[in-house]
């Protein structure tokens, strides 16, 4: 019965944080090692715990694995800590483990030359697995809040990791402190959302326990519509705010600050992906409303879109693949969202398929971008930028990086056997299914169906210019000082990911279609999966992909189409928009300046003059009553000595004035 | 035989000299003085009552009276000579011996 030992996957890797950073500086590798080795086991106790729950009776009669102990109470408010085991939970922590220890593999040659600084580093990437694993394995939504919290906290401590580094220059130092900072406060925008939702969700349902919510939703949405679909869009304003989704996506790219394996654990085992889990986690609450559904994958697809239009023409490495994350994490809500419209409508089955779509996404996205940011890391490492103008031609040099990074693109672009492909176009087809089946309001679905489409043709192209710009063609100013490839513990890494990035897609074909059931709704994997070659739509998307990888490789290897043409060499009116993120980060600045800065100045005036104010005017008035009669002592003597006479003449006076009312003597 | 009256009213008299001298004059001596006159006053008082009811307690608390007078006089002229030797002053309304308020 391993599955009872569950909380011993986020636990190691706590332990290991705290073990890290008390005596880590004395270990080899400032504790690197001790950080793989926690990731190690919580994969391998991950792996236990999925074949036990797989063969087991409760994964045949779609029961989770459960245990809770009871943490305390509110009044009449129970909360309790414990574990929630399901197919989700189990493909969750096993690419979550598996991922981030070949990401601290990797960490071992790239950080190596941090120093001291290694140690802080490798114990905070520990606290962040333990984040998620926390997360994942959470049996309700209070302790998934605390670890989406832990998660937050340390996405912000590694962003701004390199806020002290000033071999770049401060300007580098003060980037990657804001963009820490920014990374915090629009996540927290969201979480406060999150946090409304949770209240409301109490409220309704009493508890905060998984198998409550799922087992009356049905009854408590009978009874109190507007409150529920009010609780369920306010979790998804923490999605929004956590998995960068449209409008609070513009802190991803601004997280690249960070190290580039940072990066690849934000933007594929952890954080971001938080935010879709939960979506998935809440799948039986959000299929209640369709119309929540429907704004969940309106919101998804405009992400996808807008995302991708960013990378078009972004020069960084990092930031081509920032934007790709957050357009193929608008997929995966897309894909959810559909999925949910569906099922509320009454498709279970399809819904059961575009709940499958997300996941499988998240999956194979995970594999795929974990591979892509990495082997972007080595590219950087070798050449010291992460201007792809400086670079060129780096094939030659680096082949392991150059090749696996190829198997990354042909995956996140949609070419057949590589596992972006069987994961996107059932996504595309999912919002197909929801235009064919919908209401009146399902019209968005063709929109959103039209902007995937584009999407899936931008990704191709735009990978695929990073991939031409950075190994093909002359080798350019930093290309030409490149050493050759990175070191084994980075290119092992790359290696593993790479077959993963291969054949992740086909993990539909062997049981993930089982492990994704929701709700006890299973679906056909196989079928699924071979029905997309049946379907006239799929072949419309590898076209687009492949024309976009073709024109990719016209403009920038062969040369004969010139991008500047399109532009009107950086002039256009479309070029600006996008270099300037749809001025998006100008946005939050006016948001944040006028709205922010307004009303903390209204809280300021209020602090300063009407709280501070009635103190202040209280002891002064205190001091200038004093003040004003301290002058009575004026230091002349005869002052006082006739006040004395004064006084006893009048108390004299009295004294005979009573006496003779008295009757005399 | 002199009505009591008499000496009570010179009493009296003596007494509000005294008083007008210590609120108005500002030179330290002539207060210092003027307060002997408000003792006296009240030392005549004691005298001229125990003269009329034979009772020779107020005699001697006049003595005991007057020889406090001469120690208390003794203190103040000390102190008037070192506030003189300091201050070169014996005005009371001179500024160089109000520093000490507030």
């Amino acid at each position: 019965m391993i599955a009872e030992y569950t909380w011993l996957v986020p636990f190691i890797p706590m332990m290991c944080f705290l073990i890290i950073g008390i005596i880590g500086k004395k270990t080899p590798e400032k504790g690197g090692y001790i950080a793989i080795a926690g990731a190690l086991c919580s994969f391998i106790i991950a792996v236990a715990i999925s074949v036990e729950y797989l063969t087991g009776d409760a994964f045949a009669n779609g029961d989770p694995i459960t245990s809770q102990i009871e943490w305390f109470h509110i009044g009449d408010y129970t909360i309790h800590l414990g574990y929630y085991v399901d197919g989700l939970t189990c493909a969750m922590m096993l690419f979550s483990s598996f991922i981030s220890t070949l990401i601290f593999i990797y960490s071992i040659g790239y950080m190596h030359d941090q120093g001291e600084r290694k140690n802080r580093y490798y114990a905070e990437v520990s606290l962040f697995l333990t984040g998620m694993l926390g997360l994942i394995v959470s049996s309700n939504f209070l302790e998934l809040f605390i670890f989406w919290e832990v998660m937050g906290l340390c996405s912000y401590l590694l962003i701004g990791f390199w806020s002290f580094r000033h071999d770049n220059g401060d300007e580098a130092s003060a980037n990657a402190a804001s963009a820490a900072k920014k990374a915090f406060l629009v996540t927290r925008m969201g979480d406060v959302c999150l946090m409304g939702g949770l209240f409301i969700f109490l409220n309704l349902f009493m508890s905060l326990d998984y198998t409550t919510l799922f087992d009356n939703a049905a009854a408590v949405y009978a009874q109190d519509p507007e409150l529920m679909t009010l609780g369920l869009l306010l979790i998804f304003g923490g999605v929004i705010g956590k998995s960068a989704q449209f409008p609070l996506h513009d802190w991803l790219p601004d997280a690249m600050a960070g190290p580039t394996t940072v990066s690849s654990l934000i933007h594929a085992a952890t954080m971001v992906k938080a935010g879709v889990y939960l979506v998935a986690r809440a799948f039986p609450l959000y299929v209640m409303d369709e119309n929540v559904m429907l704004f969940v994958g309106i919101i998804g697809g405009v992400t996808a879109f807008i995302a991708a239009t960013m990378a078009l023409n972004n020069m960084n490495i990092k930031k081509v693949l920032a934007y790709s994350t957050i357009s193929q994490l608008g997929y995966m809500i897309l894909a959810l969202g559909a999925g949910g419209y569906l099922w509320a409508l009454g498709y279970e089955e399809l819904g059961a398929l575009g709940f499958f779509a997300g996941c499988f996404h998240m999956i194979n996205h995970a594999f795929f971008k974990a591979l892509l940011f990495m082997g972007s890391g080595s590219v950087i490492h070798g050449t010291g930028t992460e201007d792809m103008r400086l670079m060129g031609g780096l094939f030659k040099k680096m082949k392991i990086t150059a090749t696996t990074m190829l198997f990354g693109c042909l995956a996140i672009a949609g070419i057949p056997i590589f596992s972006g492909f069987w994961s996107k176009d059932l996504v595309i087809d999912i919002a197909m299914h929801a235009f064919e089946h919908g209401t009146d309001a399902s019209v968005w679905f063709i929109i959103l169906w039209v902007l995937a489409v584009i999407t899936a043709f931008m990704t191709a192209f735009y990978m695929f210019r990073m991939w031409f710009m950075t190994f093909m063609g002359e080798p350019r100013e930093n290309a030409q000082h490149c050493h050759g490839e990175s070191p084994k513990t980075m290119t092992m890494p790359l290696v593993i990911l790479a077959i993963f990035a291969l054949i992740s897609g086909l993990f539909m074909f062997f049981g993930l279609d089982k492990m994704l059931a929701v709700m006890g709704v299973q679906i056909d994997g196989a079928e699924e999966g071979l029905a997309l070659f049946s379907n006239m739509f799929t072949y419309l998307t590898l076209i687009l992909a492949v024309v976009g990888i073709a024109i990719a490789y016209l403009m920038y290897v062969k040369k004969t189409v010139d991008p500047g043409k399109f532009n009107k060499h950086g002039d256009s009116w479309l070029y600006k928009a996008l270099t300037q993120r749809w001025w998006f980060p100008d946005l939050y600045n006016q948001i944040s300046w006028k709205l922010g800065y307004g009303v903390a100045k209204g809280v300021n005036y209020i602090d300063r003059q009407i709280v501070d104010g009635t103190v202040n005017g209280l002891s002064g008035a205190v001091v200038g009553g004093g003040d004003s009669l301290s002058k009575v002592q004026t230091g002349h003597v005869q002052d006082y000595s006739s006040i004395v006479l004064i006084g006893i003449s009048a108390l004299a006076v009295i004294f005979l004035i009573i006496v003779a009312q008295l009757g005399g003597f | 035989m002199i009505p009591m009256e008499f000496f009570l009213v010179l009493a009296a008299i003596l007494f509000c000299i005294g008083a007008y001298g210590v609120l108005t004059k500002s030179n330290a001596i002539v207060v210092l003085m003027c307060i002997e006159l408000m003792l006296n006053a009240a030392n005549i008082n004691f005298v001229t009552f125990a003269a009329y009811n034979y009772d020779i307690t107020g005699q001697a608390f006049v003595i005991m009276s007057i020889s406090v007078a001469a120690a208390e006089v003794a203190v103040g002229i000390a102190i008037l000579l070192n506030a003189y030797k300091i201050r070169k002053t014996t005005e009371l309304n001179d500024a160089e011996l109000t520093t000490m308020r507030w």
